[in-house]
């Protein structure tokens, strides 16, 4: 029995997300040559919250800007939030942050987050340790996530990997640690549509459907989070506008069942405007 | 905050820099060439003097050239402690790889300290390279050299100026850029610490600053063992005086560091270069 069935069984986590009033702002630097200036200042999260249940994949969608990435972070455990909290596998984010650290994941959007000059292998074997995993450990699970990723050469040096195996490689890492929970920052965005079509297909049948992981990712593309999400939230200027399963959110919004996502984006994001 | 070194942390930190370092072989080239060009030069400076300096150099056994090289390869641990905390960070931050650390369980000044070793590693296989080309093509005598002594001041070095060092990436991590610590003590140890001259010839009211840098004493007590055999007993004011500089300084940069972290994970900095 894996510790997520565990969970799942018990009354220990009943949600494996719950964020509660996250706040955050940004201070930018003043002008050089004005120092009485005020720091002027961005409201990059604005009272978020909302609940997610295990083995759920939820999509964060939203224009650039509007704190998606802010609040993956902060639920990373990579920024700290100014206000509110979060409970995460029932960690508390702020306080247990260092325990938690080994039962979440995040794969990154940039091609960055690992050292070019080193292979594939010697990567995984460097952060496998930094999880507290023994060598042989590492080596086993490197095996067999190698075949479940289609990794096929793990030890030429990361600055010869395509794209999409760079990305696959970034998943590979996450999964050493067996996260229960993962966050992705834009996973798809560097893949062409193949790879994307592929990588989309391994989330949602062996991560989740198999594995029985929890996957938040952000996007900016509203038919990736439609074929893949099983809820989706739409975040504009740091609060979220929707949050749910798409159907129940298009009534709420007005929208029939029928309406596309998109649709319901736009009327999302257009309705304080209009307002 | 406390570290969680484990001896596997270690040895994957060092192996990750070898290969890393060993991927670079035209740098690594480069850096013996400019060992040996130094050992040159001072070679001709020091026979250009000759014995003009020996009166300054006394309490040294009166030859410049192995004063000068040894004030050299030593000053190069206060590089590394100085520097080595503060490029930990930085590097990480350009290879773009801190996030993934900072995720992982290990802490953050785990990782420091892991990322400075193999620069201690690097200084003292310099050190070695220098005493050694020194010794094979230009008479260096360290034939009265007390190991013990030697080793015990250089451990009190590196763990003064390492808390330098940690202050110095505290800096790093809220300014980024432009860190008057090490500037402030790295420029100044290198002109008035003794690596190219005595103390005994500069002004007093310089002699007196130089009272206040923890090199001035690491190079004369390390002279001092490894020229003239000194024993530890004989060392004993550099080494209290180390001592001093590191119970000084070490809880301060702790301090520092703490309040650096927290500082860049509440404005979101602490990925950014």
């Amino acid at each position: 029995m894996n510790v997520l069935t565990q969970l799942w069984g018990s009354d220990k986590v009943k949600n494996m997300l719950e964020v509660h009033n996250i706040s955050k702002r940004f201070f930018l630097p003043k002008p050089l040559f004005s120092p009485f200036q005020k720091n002027k200042e961005i409201l990059a999260l604005d009272q978020v919250s909302f609940k997610l249940n295990p083995g759920r994949i939820l999509a964060l969608l939203g224009p650039n800007g509007a704190g998606k990435t802010t609040l993956l972070k902060i639920l990373s455990t990579l920024i700290l939030p100014d206000q509110g909290t979060a409970k995460i596998l029932g960690y508390d984010l702020i306080t247990q942050s260092q325990s938690l650290k080994s039962r979440i994941g995040l794969v990154f959007s940039e091609e960055k987050g690992f050292y070019w000059r080193l292979s594939g292998r010697q990567n995984l074997e460097f952060f496998g340790i930094l999880y507290n995993l023994s060598p042989a450990r590492i080596k086993e699970k490197t095996r067999y996530l190698s075949n479940l990723l289609e990794i096929d050469d793990l030890d030429k040096p990361f600055q010869n990997y395509s794209s999409g195996m760079k990305q696959r490689l970034s998943l590979l890492r996450c999964l050493l640690s067996e996260p229960e929970i993962i966050f992705m920052d834009e996973p798809t965005s560097r893949l062409d549509p193949a790879g994307a079509l592929n990588f989309r297909k391994f989330i949602k049948e062996k991560l989740v459907r198999e594995l029985g992981k929890t996957v938040f990712f952000t996007t900016h593309q509203i038919s990736e989070a439609e074929s893949l999400a099983d809820e989706i939230a739409i975040m504009d200027k740091g609060r979220i506008k929707a949050f749910g399963k798409p159907d129940e959110i298009k009534i709420k919004y007005g929208l029939n069942k029928d309406s596309t996502l998109e649709e319901l984006y736009l009327k999302t994001i257009n309705e304080e405007n209009e307002a | 905050m406390k570290p969680d070194i484990s001896l596997r942390k270690l040895l994957a930190f060092l192996k990750r820099d070898l290969l890393i370092n060993a991927s670079y072989r035209a740098a690594f080239l480069f850096d013996l060439i400019s060992i040996l060009s130094s050992v040159v030069t001072f070679f001709f400076i020091a026979k250009l003097f000759g014995g003009k300096a020996a009166e300054h150099l006394a309490d040294y056994g009166g030859d410049y050239f192995s004063f000068v090289l040894i004030g050299i390869a030593f000053s190069g641990y206060m590089s590394a402690a100085m520097g080595s905390f503060t490029e930990a960070i930085s590097e990480e931050q350009a290879y773009g790889t801190l996030e993934a650390i900072v995720l992982s369980p290990t802490k953050i000044s785990t990782v420091l300290i892991c990322s400075s070793i193999w620069k201690f590693i690097f200084t003292s296989f310099r050190v070695i390279v220098y005493l050694f080309l020194g010794w094979l093509f230009f008479d260096l005598n360290l034939s009265r050299a007390n190991l013990s002594s030697s080793l015990i001041i250089l451990a009190l070095t590196i763990i003064s100026f390492s808390a330098l060092g940690i202050l110095s990436a505290s800096f790093t991590l809220i300014f980024k850029r432009g860190d008057p610590l090490n500037w402030l003590f790295y420029g100044a140890s290198r002109l008035l610490g003794g690596v190219y001259f005595p103390i005994a010839v500069l002004p007093i009211g310089l002699q007196k600053i130089s009272f206040f840098l923890p090199l001035t004493y690491c190079l004369e007590a390390v002279r001092k063992s490894l020229i003239l055999g000194s024993s530890v007993k004989e060392i004993l004011p550099q080494i209290l005086s180390l001592v001093f500089f590191s119970a000084l300084f070490f809880p301060l940069s702790i301090f520092s560091f703490k309040s650096a972290l927290k500082k860049a994970q509440k404005n979101g900095s602490l990925l950014y270069s």
